[in-house]
């Protein structure tokens, strides 16, 4: 039996290497997370020691208007934003997949606002795009329309947020390229002979040959748009308004610990967030049985 | 290999990481906080020993640039001493304000505000001046006692005015001159700012908004006046809500009344223009013929019109009521943590007692708190600074001290934010609103 001091001898080198990814994993993720984890049953104002009150904080939130308010932004965000964002996403990569010439030069040109993704100019050129006396407004008004505010009212303001992730769609189109440029072309040749038109096509084999891909997009995309934080915080002046219509979970759970002092409510909050999020991606993994199709 | 003892193993690796690498860190930590005590008591004796202080403000690029240039000429006469320096906006000031000081790194000398002053003295960050005025660091003989106490929390001196200032009503005389509208009296009323606005606003076919909605956002200075002007005020000194329901909905009351009919603007318009630069506010564009500013803020707003003068009014008064007025302005104080106290007062007596700072300074955030620099700024102001000092000087005999805030005042003054923005998309009723504002109050306050 060896023993921990020879496992040490032969493996130390090993732990060497590891050690710069290591020691940043502990300093700068688990330490901090245990400490979120102990504060999260305190009360902690950031000034003065923390003070155990156990499960408090957990049972107030769903006491607190701003936070049930907060969660169902949140979720619209979510469940509207990344649908439409990879159904535009493969829509985008399904026409420049039809062998144009200057691919190169239009997947790039697409990809760049992902780059900018969650940038503060964005969302500053995003607030006047929208804003009463934006260009948004102006287009619509060569056409007769009569625009509105849409950054300063509460029933579109969270929309014009997810039409800025909707069109931040990027990355996951270049993902989904690559994975078109991966189905055997033979498939389609033997549908064509068969009679498949191109909708039978696209959903025979576009869609399931596809699958895995669109399954990693969207774990990927919806753990990202449960953290979203940049765009509503720009948008909305740090607010969340108007009347907490953009005020995403993250943007509240901000508000509590830096200007409510209240970081062991805050704590509370980014634990139940980050058990939500294990679970819907937990929900997602047990679905993928039914829906995704890996070659074998 | 064994599983166990592998795992076993893995586990004592990481321990003794966490050990070296996070506790090379904090040696490192403590280390330099040696050196800093050492370099801070031997400051004294030799004058070669460099120290290096941290200065953080909020505001404007203009301010920015008058604070570096005050900062460029401490660091001259005092060559020992580096000044590093931090600001940004209001908001964002704040924020970063809690963030270092929770984090431990808060600057030296930070720019503080009475209504947010409480919620850090209250909870230990700041260090009383007491001994460093006593001991002759930092000299405040030449302030007078109202401006000294106004920045006192019970027997301390938390804070040292750097300009004290009042609150009022901006308007440009050029827009009232075309539009044939008599200026409003200094000692106006509710009732004349309505008739005021219903003027312009018929005058214009209303373009032109007589006011912007001043029913939410912050509590002072508006809301804080109006409940003065009551006999009242926000808070009680044992930090308990210091106004009645009824006040509330009598204020928010007002406020609807008008925005129903077009004097002030809708919720949609007054969401997009809060937090608006200064070039781009409601007043500035031209969209609103009363703004109500400090008038520290005066020239600021004249530098932005070619045509007339910028002219201020005292906050509306209610008829028969008391004063509203109190003491506003920017102070300085220095962080509890401060490793260099001495050298943190010198500058902000630098800052506060000298010609050479002063003369930049001017009234960049109110009339100046020493009296004698006071007077020595007059000469050199433009006729728009003139004009603030004026106000301040005609208005701050009407000032009545005020109870400092209580801890929590953020929270409540978020509550009452949204819940005046509720009213004004119509989502509560002005009633429903006070209530809930109440309700959540308590619970914040207890």
């Amino acid at each position: 039996m060896q023993t921990i001091k020879s496992i040490w001898q032969k493996n130390w080198l090993g732990y060497l290497f590891l050690s710069p990814w290591l020691i940043g994993l502990l300093c700068l993720t688990a330490i901090p997370m245990a400490a979120s984890l102990y504060l999260s049953f305190t009360n902690y104002d950031m000034f003065t020691a923390p003070q155990w009150v156990g499960f408090e904080n957990y049972g107030d939130m769903f006491d607190d208007r701003k936070w049930l308010a907060s969660v169902k932004v949140t979720a619209i965000f979510v469940f509207l934003g990344v649908p439409l964002q990879l159904s535009f996403a493969l829509a985008i990569a399904l026409l420049l997949n039809k062998g144009i010439s200057g691919l190169k030069v239009y997947r790039a040109a697409y990809y760049v606002p992902s780059l900018f993704g969650g940038s503060v100019a964005i969302a500053i050129l995003w607030r006047q795009l929208f804003g009463g006396d934006g260009l948004v407004n102006h287009a619509l008004s060569l056409v007769g329309i009569e625009g509105m505010n849409w950054i300063a009212t509460p029933d579109t303001a969270l929309y014009t947020l997810v039409v800025l992730t909707v069109w931040q769609f990027g990355a996951p189109m270049v993902i989904f390229l690559a994975g078109l440029q991966q189905i055997p072309v033979d498939l389609y040749e033997a549908a064509r002979i068969d009679g498949a038109n191109k909708m039978k096509q696209f959903i025979s084999i576009t869609i399931p040959m596809l699958s895995p891909i669109i399954f990693f997009n969207l774990i990927m995309q919806i753990i990202a748009s449960f953290q979203a934080f940049t765009q509503a915080y720009i948008v909305s002046g740090g607010t969340g308004g108007p009347l907490n219509s953009t005020l995403f979970y993250t943007l509240y759970l901000y508000q509590k610990g830096f200007t409510h002092f209240q970081m062991g409510y805050a704590s509370a909050m980014a634990w139940i967030l980050l058990f939500a999020i294990a679970i819907i991606t937990a929900l997602v993994f047990a679905s993928a049985k039914k829906w995704v199709y890996y070659q074998e | 290999m064994n599983k166990k003892h592998f795992w076993m193993g893995l586990l004592l690796a990481l321990v003794m990481l966490v050990v070296t690498a996070c506790g090379d860190d904090e040696e490192q930590a403590n280390g330099n906080e040696n050196s800093g005590e050492n370099a801070g008591e031997s400051s004294g004796e030799s004058e070669e020993e460099q120290v290096e202080i941290r200065f953080t403000w909020w505001g404007d690029t203009a301010r920015h640039e008058i604070y570096n240039e005050i900062a460029d000429r401490f660091e001259e006469q005092n060559p020992n001493i580096t000044v590093k320096r931090e600001f940004g906006g209001w908001t964002d000031y704040w924020d970063k304000l809690t963030t270092q000081t929770a984090g431990g790194n808060a600057p030296d000398i930070v720019g503080m505000h009475q209504f947010y002053v409480s919620d850090y003295a209250r909870r230990g960050a700041l260090l009383s001046l007491n001994d460093l005025v006593d001991s002759g660091n930092l000299d405040l003989s030449k302030f007078p006692q109202s401006v000294v106490d106004s920045g006192k929390i019970g027997e301390d001196i938390i804070m040292v005015a750097q300009g004290i200032t009042m609150s009022g009503y901006a308007y440009n005389t050029a827009l009232f001159d075309e539009l044939g509208i008599e200026y409003p009296d200094h000692n106006w009323t509710y009732q004349d700012l309505e008739d005021i606005s219903r003027q312009v606003n018929e005058a214009t076919n209303g373009e032109v908004y007589g006011t912007s909605d001043m029913s939410g956002g912050q509590l002072q200075p508006n809301f804080r006046y109006f409940v003065r002007q009551k006999g009242k005020d926000l808070f009680t000194e044992d930090g308990q809500i210091g106004f009645e329901k009824e006040d509330l909905v009598e204020w928010w009351a007002m406020w609807k009344e008008w925005r129903e009919d077009g004097l002030i603007p809708d919720g949609a318009t007054q969401t997009e223009f809060e937090g608006a630069p200064l070039e781009q506010n409601l007043f500035t564009t031209g969209q609103s013929a009363l703004y109500q500013i400090p008038a520290n803020q005066i020239h600021l707003y004249q530098e932005q019109f070619d045509e007339g003068e910028i002219q201020m009014v005292r906050i509306p008064s209610l008829q028969g009521g008391e004063s509203g007025e109190f003491i506003e302005g920017a102070y300085l104080s220095i962080t509890k943590d401060s490793e260099h106290p001495e050298e943190a007062a010198k500058f902000i007596d630098f800052f506060v007692n000298t010609k050479d700072s002063l003369e930049v300074f001017k009234v960049e955030q109110g009339a100046p708190g020493n009296s004698e620099m006071s007077e020595f700024v007059k000469p050199l102001l433009e006729p728009a600074q003139t004009r603030a000092v004026e106000f301040i000087e005609n208005t701050v005999d009407n000032a009545r001290p005020a109870p400092y805030s209580p801890k929590g005042v953020s929270e409540l003054e978020q509550v009452f934010s949204d819940n005046a923005t509720a009213v004004q998309f119509n989502e509560m009723t002005v009633e429903e609103a006070a209530e809930d504002f109440f309700d959540q109050a308590e619970s914040i306050l207890k």
